[in-house]
């Protein structure tokens, strides 16, 4: 059974992209079963729709598996009773505007923290009606994946991990990621899709949490 | 634990990330969208749909899998395999001659069996359909004469193009 | 989350090795323990499956299974 309520809740702000509002979110602490059923009856059906449309506009997109799909609620019953992951949602207007997990199993392998421990980010995505790549109109919310970065970032810290954090970037995030960020690319990975491998070192993790403090 | 996240922050971290997209993990990828939702085009489903027109049509001619190799001049073992064994991919010269025995579009058979990619993808569609509909090995019923006849139309050389 | 306490009696060698570890590793006793105890629900989980647990020798590629009972 997955839960119901996360186990601990910290109020965040996103920004309405449009009338550049700021509105009031949640950061949840664990996915649960609202995030899924919300992730089921509107994500992916919002996606198919946006895909399709662009498929028709005859737009280049790459082959990926669509595992997830099929087992991404087994997955996260998985990730439940495992010690060596934890999961977020950010939940506005009552409805999941981002999900992330992570695994605190990881190691480090930027020169200089080879071996070291840090929160390894196995998954991070915005809901697609969040998203500037698969666009009908502007994004609705923005502001998530700073969030979840930072929520990794004090996570890892309150492990004793410093603040590292570690990520495959997707394809279209690495600009995110290098820099808003400020993450160091170790560039490509072979044995990952290809995909580009992003870490933290706690000097840029701290910079990250501190610059924009003040008002 | 909780964590300390500001709204000045929040508000700072949304316009520096303005524009950009977010996404990490292979798991967050978008799958490829070709087809609606559903279809299933997997190069099993169309290779299975050849074996059984060529089964069909065999079975019409009232020839044995000998007597058409013979007549079509091509292997046995390529015959059988071809009828059978949906992992299998022809050889063209196999397609060819069968395509003219048959009097159908090579072009198409080569698209069914996987050796070319498909242009149109109706054609394969239908024809998976078509082959779904059949089942038994013995003499055509009536049945399965509509259903050979449904087959040999979408596949002959003019077909109309949907 | 709310936490429980637990005391943990050692020896003087495993408290030494536990010292040893956290220095090297710039660690707390607990957080240390705590991967310790990460690390093992998640080898238990695949041993469960009937999966086998190697170490790999860089060079030579060649595997050594590490017995688990």
């Amino acid at each position: 059974m997955i839960a119901t309520t996360p186990y601990a809740v910290t109020p965040v702000w996103l920004t309405n992209r449009s009338t550049k509002e700021t509105v009031d979110a949640e950061l949840w602490h664990s996915i649960v079963d609202k995030n899924l059923a919300d992730w089921e009856a509107e994500w992916i059906p919002d996606l198919q729709r946006r895909l399709k449309l662009l498929n028709q506009q005859k737009v280049e997109r790459r082959f990926w598996p669509q595992s997830r799909h099929w087992d991404w609620r087994d997955k996260l019953r998985e990730i439940e009773r495992r010690l060596a992951n934890l999961s977020f949602a950010i939940v506005a207007e009552d409805m999941t505007q981002a999900m992330m997990t992570i695994d605190l199993t990881k190691r480090a392998r930027m020169p200089g923290h080879e071996g070291q421990h840090l929160v390894y980010i196995d998954f991070l995505e915005a809901a697609p009606w969040n998203r500037n790549d698969v666009a009908e109109e502007p994004a609705r919310f923005g502001g998530c994946g700073s969030i979840l970065i930072n929520a990794a970032i004090q996570q890892s810290t309150q492990e004793g991990f410093k603040g590292r954090i570690g990520l495959h970037s997707l394809p279209q995030a690495n600009s995110f990621y290098a820099n808003a960020c400020g993450m160091t690319d170790l560039g490509q990975d072979a044995t990952y899709e290809n995909l580009r491998y992003f870490e933290l070192d706690p000097d840029s993790a701290r910079s990250f949490i501190e610059k924009g403090k003040g008002e | 634990m909780t964590f300390d996240i500001s709204k000045a922050w929040c508000r700072n971290a949304g316009a520096r990330e303005d524009g950009l997209d977010i996404g990490a993990g292979v798991i967050a990828a978008d799958p490829m969208f070709t087809h609606e939702a559903g279809a299933d085009e997997s190069p099993e489903a169309s290779r299975l749909a050849l074996g059984r027109f060529i089964n069909l049509m065999r079975r019409d001619q009232g020839l044995s899998i000998e007597a058409l190799a013979e007549k079509a001049d091509i292997e046995i073992g390529e015959l059988l395999s071809l009828e059978n064994n949906a992992a299998h991919l022809p050889d063209v010269r196999t397609l060819y001659q069968l395509s003219e025995v048959f009097g159908v579009s090579q072009e198409k058979l080569m698209g069914l069996s996987g050796l070319t990619h498909a242009n149109d993808d109706d054609y394969v569609e239908e024809a998976v359909r078509y082959a779904a509909k059949s089942a038994s090995v013995e003499v055509l019923n009536e049945d399965e004469h509509a259903i050979l006849n449904g087959l040999i139309s979408v596949l002959s050389e003019n077909a109309k193009q949907k | 989350m709310s936490k429980k306490t637990m005391t943990l009696n050692l020896t003087e060698g495993e408290m030494a090795v536990l010292e040893e570890l956290c220095d090297k590793k710039d660690l707390s006793k607990t957080v240390l323990l705590r991967q310790a105890l990460r690390l093992y629900q998640r080898v238990e989980e695949r041993l469960e499956r009937g999966d086998k647990l190697f170490f790999e020798d860089e060079a030579s590629k060649e595997k050594a299974e590490i017995m688990m009972l």
